[in-house]
C-alpha cells in the first residue's frame, strides 16, 4: 500500500507539531522518521494512524483520502513503545483482539493467532499475561497483535527503545527480516540513527516540525544536504568548523586562523564562491592520528568506547573528535598530529544551514 | 527513620551539651514554666473572658468556654511541670542525679508559684468549700460531731458536740456519703440531717455555707501529684510520648466502640460494666443478637430481613449507579474532546464543593413529581428503594466523577490508541480496555458508595413513609425512640449488626478508605 | 499536482470532517448523559425550585405538589425570618458551632494527629489515622447511639461513671452541656479529613528539606514550625474551605443527638432549622416555603464558597486536553 503525505500539518491551538509535510512512500517500503523528541515525527506517525486529525494536507492510502477514516477503519497495525498490551487480557486475547473486533469466527482467532504466535516464536507464552512476560517477549506480542490483522501498513513508535540493547540488536534484525518478508509498508519512528540506518529503506529527517531530509541512508551519510542532518546522521556526530575557503592559483584551502587545509576542487569550488566564511563538517572516522599529519593539537579527553577510543582533540580554539584504535594508548595532554581526509569534507553556509555541495 | 533520628540525637546532645551551671538550668526551667502558666492563663482569659462572652451576646446559650476554661486551668500546673521538667531531661542519660535534683527543685519552685496564686484567688485548694462549720468523725452509732464553730451554720441550726448524725433527709450516711453530699451542695441549699443526741431522735436543717479556710496542710496531696508527675515526665521514653498522645485523643472512640461490642454480649451494661440480672459483674448472653432474628424488642415486633434487604438493596443499587454512572462521566472528560469539556470539568469540581444536602426540601418535590409519572414513578418515586438510591447516587456523583476521571488520567494513551487502532469503538475501548485497567479505583469508590448506602439515615428517613423502605439504621432509629436506656443492649446488638460490613471493610480496606474520605484529593495536593 | 491535490482535497474531506466531529462530540455527550441527566434532576432543578418554594406560603394547611398552584407571596418569608426572634439566635449558634468545631478539632486536632503520626513508626502511624476515620464511616444513627451512651445519666452513662469511680458528681450531660458534646461528636468526625490532607502534605515534604533542617540542628519543635507549618499553608487553606461547608450544612448528627435541645433552640443550627420547619415539623405543621428561605441561604453560601473551593482547586493545572481525537 502507497502512502502519500502532501502538505501535512498539525497544530495543537498554537503549538505546531508538524507543518507542511509532504512525503511519498513507496508500496512496500520501510521508511524511518528520525530526528531528536519534539521534531513532530511520533505526531505525524499518529496522524496517519489517525489518533489525530490532520489540521491541514492530505494523507491518502493507496488512492484512497483517509483524513477523516477512523483507525479502525484504516487497517494499520501499531507497535507502540511501551506496547501497550492490555494487562488484563492473556496473550492469546491480546492478540485475538483485533480479530474478535472483527467478528472473524472463533476458529479462525485461534488458527490465526497460532500462527502470528508461531512466527514471533511465542507459541508458549499465549496462556500468560504481559505482566509475567520478558519485555522482550512482550515486544513479540505487541508486533503479534500488529500482524494478526493483516494490515496494509504497519507503524512503529520507538518500538526498541524500552529493550536492552542486545535484545535491541536481535529485534532489530527481525523486524527488518520481517518486514522485508511480509512486505508490509512499514514506518518506524525513531530517535536512534543506528537503528534508522540499518534498517530502513528511507529515512525522513525531521527537526522542529518540518522535514529535513527524505533519502536512503548512504545518500544520507554521505551527501547531507543540510547541517542539521550532517550533524545527527552519524554517531559520533559530524565536526562543524568555522572556515573560508580561499581559491588560489586552481588550488583550494579551508583557513582559519589555526589551520591550513587544502581541499580537492570538487569540493572546493563551491565553497570558494560563497560570499564569507563557511561550516566545514567533517566526520571523526575521516581524522587520523598520524605522525605525518599536517595539524598538530593536545588531548584533551580519551573515551574508552571498547572496540575504539573516542579522542577530543583541541586544535587552537577548536575542537575536533576522532575515533582513535584502542593499541596506541593515548593520554590526556598528549601532543599528537592529525591527518584529515579531506575528500570527505562537507560545507554548509552558515545562514540557511544547507549543503554548498549538494542540492 | 531510625537512623535519621539517631543522627538527630547526636546532634542535639551536640548542641545542648554547651556547659550550663546548676543555677542557669533551673533559671530556664523556671522560664519554661512560667511561659506555660502564662500562656494557658491568657487562653483561659479569652475562652471565659473573650469568647465566651461574645457568643453569650449573640444568644448562644453553651458551655463549652466555660469546660475550655476549666480544662485549661487544670492542665496548667501539669504543663507547667513539663516544661520545667524539659530542661532535666537532656541530663537523664548523663547525669540522673543533677536530672532529678533539677527537675524536683523546678516542680517545686512552680508548686509553690502557683499555689500562692490560688492563695491569692481563692483557686483550687483554697477555693471556698461547702461546709457546715462542724468537725466529724465516723464511730460505730454514725457520724459524731467533734468540734463545732462558733455562730456558724451548724451552731445557728442547733447542733452540738456529741451529737450523732445519721442520715441526711431519710438517707443513711457514713462519713464519706455525708461529704460527698455535702461537696456536691451549693450555697445556701439545706441539708436536713437526722441525728441522735443520747435517746433522743433529732431532726433540723442546717444551710451550707462556703468557707475557706486556706489550710496549708492541704497542698500535700498537690504537692506529691506533682512530684511524682515530675518523676514520670524525667524518666519517660521520649518516643512514647507520641503514642500516649495518640491513644488519650482516642480514647473516647476506643471507649465507646468497646461500649457497644460488650453491651451486644451482656445482660445489660452500667457504664463499660456488664452485668447479669442480680447486677454482678459477668452476664455474657446471646439473647440481644437472639432478639434482632427472633424479631422483638421492647415490645416492638418487627422482621428483620425485609429490613436488611432494604438497606442491603439500597447500598448495593447505589454503588452499581455511582460506577457506571461516574466512569462513563469521568472517561469523557479524561479521554474525549468535546465542546464544554472544561466547562463540565469546572461545573463538576464546583458540585464536589456545593453541600447537596441543602437541597432535601425541594427534592422532596421532585421525587413527588417523579412518582406520579406511570411505570418509572414506582422505580424510582417518592417512598421507593430507587428513588432514595438514585438521591444519593447523585449526591455523591461529583466525587465519583472526578475520581474516576483521575484514574483514567493515569492510563497511558497508548493503550487507548491502541484499542483504536486494533478496531475498537470508543464505547468498547471504555468497556473492554480501560475499565478493567483502574479495578483499584473501581474499588475503593464502590466501598465508598457501599458505605455511603449502607449507612444512609437522612435521606431513607425524609424520603420514605412507613417501614416499607425503611433500612437498618432508618429502623435502628425508630427503636432507641421506642425504647428505654435499659433496653440498649438489645438496641446496641442492632447497631452491631448494622456496623459488621463497616467493619469488615474497616480491616481489609484501610488504604482504600484513607485516600478516598479525603475525597479523592490527594492526588492534587 | 500537489497544488491540484490541496484543492480538490480541501473541499472534499472539510464537509466530512464536519459531520464527523459532531458524531465524535455526540459520542462524549452520550458517555456524559447518564451523569448530566442526574445533576439536571437533582441539583439543578432542586435549586431552581428551592429559590421558587421561598417566595410561595406553602405549608401543610395550603400543600399542592404543584407549583403552578402555589401561592406566591414575594419576599415575606424572609421578612418573617428576618423579625424572627429565634432566627438571630440561630444564626449565631451556627457560627458557634462551625467556629468552635472547625478550629478545635477538624484544623487543631486534625494537625496535631497528622503531626504525631508522622512522628512515629509508620505502620503504627497508619494504624491510628485509620482509627479516626471509623466514626466517618460509622452510621450516624449507630455513631451517636453510642454517644448517648457516653453521655447518659448514672448509672448508664460512660462518663458518669468515670465520674463516680473518682467521686465527682454525676451529670445528664446532654441537658447541662449540650453543646460541648455537639461540638465534640461532629468533631470527632471531622479529624480524618483534615488528618488524611495534612499527612499527604507532610509525607510529601522533600526529606532533603528535613535533613537539612536537622542538620542545622533544629530540634523537633523548631523543625514543625519552620519547616512543616509554612509548607502545608495550602492544605490548610483547603481544609478550612471545604470544612466550613461541610459543617455549615451537616445536621443529621446534632438532629439525633440533641434535635436541637434542650429547650428552645438551645443547639440549634440553621440547616437543621430548614429541615424542621420544611420536612420533620414537631408539630405536624410544615412550613415549605419559610422553610425553603431558610435552605436558600445555604444554598448561596454553598455557592460561593464551592467556587472558592475550585479555585483553591488550582483547577487549571488540572485540565490538560485529551490526546486521542479520533472518534
Amino acid at each position: 500500500m502507497k502512502v502519500t503525505i502532501d502538505n501535512l500539518s498539525k497544530k495543537f491551538g498554537d503549538v505546531v507539531g508538524v507543518e507542511n509535510l509532504t512525503l511519498h512512500i513507496e508500496d512496500g517500503e520501510f521508511v524511518a522518521f528520525l530526528g531528536p523528541s519534539g521534531c513532530g515525527k511520533t505526531t505525524t506517525l499518529l496522524t496517519l494512524a489517525g489518533i489525530y486529525k490532520p489540521t491541514d494536507g492530505v494523507i491518502r492510502f493507496g488512492e484512497r483520502i483517509v483524513n477523516t477514516v477512523q483507525p479502525k477503519d484504516r487497517n494499520i497495525g501499531m507497535v507502540f513503545q511501551s506496547y501497550a498490551l492490555y494487562p488484563h487480557m492473556t496473550v492469546f486475547q491480546n492478540i485475538a483482539y483485533p480479530l474478535k473486533l472483527k467478528k472473524v469466527s472463533k476458529a479462525d482467532q485461534h488458527d490465526r493467532v497460532r500462527q502470528v504466535a508461531n512466527v514471533m516464536g511465542i507459541g508458549e507464552l499465549l496462556d500468560r499475561r504481559p505482566g509475567q512476560l520478558s519485555g522482550g517477549q512482550q515486544q513479540r506480542v505487541a508486533l503479534g497483535r500488529a500482524l494478526v490483522k493483516e494490515p496494509d501498513v504497519l507503524l512503529f513508535d520507538e518500538p526498541l527503545s524500552n529493550l536492552d540493547a542486545r535484545l535491541r540488536l536481535t529485534m532489530r534484525g527481525e523486524i527488518k527480516h520481517l518486514q522485508k518478508d511480509l512486505g508490509i509498508t512499514s514506518i518506524y519512528v525513531t530517535h536512534d540513527q543506528v537503528e534508522a540506518m540499518t534498517m530502513a529503506d528511507r529515512i525522513a529527517v525531521m527537526s522542529g516540525g518540518h522535514l529535513q531530509a527524505f533519502d536512503s541512508p548512504d545518500e544520507l551519510y554521505d551527501r547531507p544536504k543540510t547541517q542539521f542532518v550532517a550533524g545527527f546522521v552519524g554517531n559520533p556526530p559530524m565536526n562543524f568548523v568555522d572556515v573560508s575557503v580561499q581559491a588560489s592559483n586552481g588550488r583550494f584551502f579551508a583557513e582559519t586562523e589555526s589551520l591550513r587545509l587544502e581541499v580537492q576542487k570538487a569540493r572546493g569550488a563551491p565553497p570558494a564562491s560563497h560570499d564569507g566564511p563557511v561550516v566545514m563538517g567533517i566526520r571523526p572516522e575521516d581524522i587520523q592520528i598520524a605522525s605525518n599529519g599536517l595539524v598538530s593539537g593536545e588531548i584533551f579527553v580519551v573515551e574508552p568506547l571498547g572496540r575504539e577510543d573516542l579522542i577530543d582533540v583541541r586544535v587552537g580554539r577548536h575542537s575536533f573528535l576522532l575515533l582513535a584504535d584502542t593499541e596506541n594508548r593515548h593520554q590526556a595532554g598528549e601532543r599528537v598530529s592529525l591527518a584529515f581526509d579531506m575528500e570527505q569534507v562537507q560545507f554548509f553556509d552558515p545562514e540557511t544551514e544547507k549543503s554548498l555541495l549538494w542540492q | 527513620m531510625k537512623a535519621r533520628d539517631a543522627v538527630f540525637d547526636t546532634l542535639k546532645v551536640k548542641v545542648d551539651e554547651r556547659p550550663q551551671s546548676l543555677p542557669q538550668d533551673l533559671a530556664e526551667a523556671l522560664r519554661l514554666g512560667a511561659i506555660s502558666i502564662i500562656v494557658l492563663l491568657v487562653a483561659a482569659f479569652l475562652f471565659s473572658g473573650v469568647v465566651g462572652p461574645l457568643f453569650a451576646l449573640g444568644g448562644v446559650e453553651e458551655t463549652v468556654m466555660d469546660v475550655l476554661t476549666r480544662l485549661s486551668l487544670l492542665a496548667l500546673p501539669f504543663v507547667a511541670y513539663i516544661g520545667g521538667a524539659s530542661v532535666a531531661r537532656r541530663y537523664t542519660r548523663s547525669d540522673i542525679a543533677r536530672a532529678l535534683g533539677l527537675a524536683f527543685s523546678s516542680t517545686v519552685l512552680l508548686f509553690a508559684l502557683i499555689s500562692a496564686g490560688y492563695y491569692v484567688l481563692d483557686y483550687g485548694v483554697f477555693a471556698p468549700r461547702p461546709s457546715l462549720q462542724m468537725t466529724l468523725s465516723q464511730t460505730e452509732a454514725g457520724i459524731r460531731v467533734e468540734a463545732i464553730v462558733a455562730g456558724g451554720a451548724a451552731e445557728t441550726a442547733g447542733l452540738q458536740v456529741g451529737d450523732v448524725i445519721t442520715a441526711i433527709r431519710r438517707d443513711a450516711v457514713d462519713l464519706e456519703a455525708f461529704n460527698k453530699r455535702l461537696g456536691q451542695a451549693l450555697e445556701g441549699d439545706p441539708l436536713r440531717l437526722r441525728f441522735r443526741r443520747g435517746d433522743e431522735e433529732l431532726q433540723e436543717t442546717v444551710r451550707v455555707v462556703l468557707v475557706s479556710d486556706k489550710q496549708l496542710g492541704a497542698l500535700w496531696p498537690g504537692l506529691s501529684l506533682a512530684l511524682a508527675f515530675t518523676a514520670i515526665i524525667v524518666f519517660l521514653p521520649g518516643h512514647w510520648a507520641p503514642y500516649i498522645a495518640l491513644v488519650g485523643l482516642l480514647s473516647p472512640l476506643i471507649v465507646g466502640y468497646f461500649w457497644v461490642i460488650t453491651a451486644t454480649f451482656s445482660f445489660r451494661t452500667e457504664g463499660l460494666v456488664p452485668l447479669d440480672g442480680n447486677d454482678n459483674f459477668g452476664g455474657f448472653t446471646l439473647k440481644n443478637w437472639e432478639s434482632i432474628f427472633v424479631g422483638n424488642i421492647a415490645g416492638l415486633e418487627f422482621n428483620i430481613v425485609p429490613i436488611f434487604m432494604t438497606s442491603l438493596a439500597i447500598a448495593a443499587v447505589m454503588t452499581f449507579v455511582v460506577l457506571l454512572v461516574s466512569s462513563m462521566a469521568g472517561y469523557a472528560l479524561s479521554r474525549m474532546h468535546f465542546p464544554g469539556r472544561r466547562f463540565f470539568l469546572s461545573f463538576t469540581l464546583i458540585l464536589h464543593g456545593f453541600p447537596a444536602i441543602t437541597l432535601l426540601i425541594p427534592i422532596f418535590f421532585v421525587l413527588l413529581r417523579l412518582g406520579n409519572i406511570p411505570i418509572i414513578g414506582d422505580l424510582i418515586g417518592f417512598n421507593t428503594i430507587g428513588g432514595i438510591a438514585l438521591v444519593m447516587v447523585a449526591f455523591q456523583l461529583p466525587l465519583g466523577v472526578w475520581l474516576m476521571k483521575g484514574f483514567f488520567d493515569n492510563i497511558p494513551w497508548d493503550m487507548e490508541r491502541s484499542a483504536l487502532i486494533d478496531g475498537a469503538s470508543r464505547w468498547r475501548t471504555y468497556w473492554e480496555i480501560l475499565l478493567p485497567q483502574i479495578r483499584p479505583g473501581l474499588l475503593a469508590l464502590g466501598i465508598f458508595a457501599f458505605i455511603g448506602g449502607w449507612n444512609a439515615y437522612i435521606i431513607p428517613a425524609t424520603y420514605s413513609i412507613g417501614s416499607g423502605v425503611s433500612n437498618l439504621p432508618v429502623f435502628l432509629e425508630e427503636l432507641i425512640d421506642a425504647t428505654a436506656p435499659v433496653d440498649w443492649n438489645q438496641v446496641a446488638a442492632v447497631g452491631l449488626f448494622q456496623l459488621i460490613p463497616i467493619f469488615i471493610f474497616f480491616i481489609f480496606a484501610q488504604e482504600y478508605l484513607l485516600n478516598i474520605y479525603a475525597g479523592g484529593t490527594k492526588g492534587s495536593s | 499536482m500537489s497544488e491540484q491535490a490541496k484543492t480538490s482535497d480541501s473541499s472534499v474531506p472539510r464537509g466530512i470532517l464536519g459531520s464527523n466531529a459532531l458524531k465524535s462530540y455526540l459520542g462524549a455527550y452520550g458517555f456524559m448523559a447518564p451523569a448530566g441527566i442526574l445533576v439536571i434532576v437533582f441539583f439543578l432543578i432542586p435549586v431552581a425550585i428551592v429559590l421558587y418554594l421561598s417566595v410561595t406560603n406553602l405549608a401543610s394547611s395550603n400543600f399542592t405538589s404543584d407549583l403552578a398552584k402555589m401561592e406566591f407571596v414575594g419576599l415575606k418569608n424572609y421578612q418573617t425570618l428576618l423579625n424572627d426572634q429565634f432566627a438571630r439566635k440561630i444564626f449565631f449558634n451556627t457560627i458557634f458551632y462551625v467556629l468552635v468545631t472547625l478550629s478545635i478539632f477538624n484544623v487543631s486536632l486534625a494537625l496535631i494527629v497528622s503531626l504525631l503520626t508522622t512522628h512515629i513508626d509508620r505502620n503504627a502511624g497508619f494504624v491510628f489515622r485509620a482509627l479516626w476515620i471509623l466514626p466517618r464511616i460509622t452510621s450516624p444513627v449507630v455513631y451517636i447511639l453510642i454517644w448517648k451512651r457516653m453521655t447518659a445519666e448514672a448509672p448508664f452513662g460512660i462518663i458518669n461513671q468515670f465520674n463516680e469511680a473518682f467521686g465527682q458528681p454525676t451529670y445528664n450531660y446532654l441537658a447541662t452541656n449540650p453543646w460541648v458534646f455537639v461540638v465534640v461528636v461532629n468533631g470527632f468526625i471531622g479529624v480524618s479529613f483534615g488528618m488524611i490532607i495534612f499527612t499527604s502534605a507532610i509525607e510529601s515534604i522533600p526529606k532533603d528539606l528535613l535533613n537539612a533542617s536537622l542538620v542545622d540542628g533544629s530540634s523537633k519543635l523548631q523543625r514543625i514550625r519552620y519547616v512543616i507549618m509554612p509548607l502545608i499553608r495550602w492544605p490548610l487553606l483547603f481544609v478550612v474551605t471545604y470544612q466550613t461547608l461541610s459543617l455549615l450544612t451537616s445536621f443529621v448528627e446534632i438532629q439525633l443527638l440533641t434535635d436541637g435541645g434542650p429547650g428552645l433552640y438551645r443547639t440549634e443550627v440553621w440547616s437543621l432549622t430548614a429541615y424542621h420547619r420544611a420536612l420533620s415539623n414537631y408539630f405536624g405543621n410544615a412550613q415549605w416555603g419559610y422553610g425553603s428561605a431558610f435552605a436558600v441561604l445555604l444554598v448561596m453560601i454553598g455557592v460561593v464558597l464551592a467556587v472558592i473551593y475550585m479555585r483553591v482547586f488550582r483547577f487549571d493545572e488540572l485540565i490538560a486536553e485529551p490526546r486521542v481525537e479520533a472518534l
